[in-house]
């Protein structure tokens, strides 16, 4: 996933009014009216997130019915979910090696100390 | 669903407890000669190491993979408290060597025994300019989190 794309998606994901109504999306599509529910917040307020999430690609909102229905996209989010598995599994790598390396050079510490 | 979201809104943390004294832990992470010993994924080999360990200080690492290919990561120092604590931004830089979307990491090291408990936190950023006032946690939960999602979208 091209760098802008992902910032997009982190971007958008770092509210947490974004991410609940991005969960209640999850469990089937919904309006605008019905995804304000929950918060305590205005409608024009809620449209601006939905703006951030469309425009970052994670909904969808249909131009059929007149109260345009908002459908999760799930894509980006698995995108820049496998890009963070890169950064756990590269961790989880250099920890290990870290981990047999100062074994190593703890053996040679000691065996410079029995020298002395 | 008020489950997921809290899970989703924790970092990428990783947990260790190294049989090492602190000290040492702490060189092998703040010296370039140890980095390039450990630095990077099985297999893959430093072949360049940089850095200037201070704060506000810059480095750039480069690793080779098993299959040649080189990739190259920098950031900034933003903490440095001996035997403590490091706090760095780390991005991977693209082919032109432009960085990409940028990491807060953080690294403490806590004395447990004889050994050193580390833990590293990563955290993304809303955007570049908010990350001293508001700096947003997104983690390898998201992976479970969007998987969930994906699996339920796919579901209907």
């Amino acid at each position: 996933m091209p760098p802008d794309r992902l910032s997009r998606t982190f971007s958008a994901l770092s509210d947490p009014t974004r991410r609940a109504i991005l969960a209640r999306l999850a469990s089937g599509e919904a309006s605008v009216t019905e995804l304000a529910e929950p918060f305590d917040m205005s409608l024009p307020a809620i449209s601006k997130h939905l703006k951030v999430l469309e425009h970052a690609g994670l909904i969808t909102r249909g131009r059929e019915a007149q109260w345009r229905p908002c459908r999760l996209e799930a894509r980006p989010l698995k995108g820049a979910a496998d890009w963070l598995e890169h950064y756990r599994i590269f961790w989880e790598q250099s920890l290990d090696r870290l981990e047999g390396y100062l074994k190593e050079l703890q053996g040679k510490e000691k065996r410079r100390g029995r020298k002395h | 669903m008020d489950a997921n979201i809290s899970t989703a809104e924790r970092e990428l943390v990783v947990t260790r407890v190294i049989d090492a004294p602190r000290r040492l832990v702490f060189k092998a992470w703040t010296q370039p000669e140890h980095i390039a010993r450990w630095w990077g994924p099985q297999g893959y080999t430093t072949i360049h190491c940089d850095m200037d360990i201070r704060v506000g200080g810059a480095y750039r690492f480069g690793m080779r993979s098993p299959q040649g290919t080189e990739h190259w990561k920098r950031g900034i120092y933003r903490e440095i408290v001996e035997p403590e604590r490091i706090v760095f931004t780390f991005a991977w830089e693209d082919a032109d060597g432009r960085p990409s979307h940028e990491l807060l990491t953080t690294v403490t090291f806590a004395e447990d025994g004889e050994k050193t408990r580390l833990t590293l936190h990563q955290a993304v950023f809303e955007t570049t300019e908010g990350r001293d006032s508001h700096v947003t946690g997104w983690t390898s939960c998201l992976g479970r989190f969007a998987d969930y999602m994906l699996t339920v979208a796919q579901g209907e």
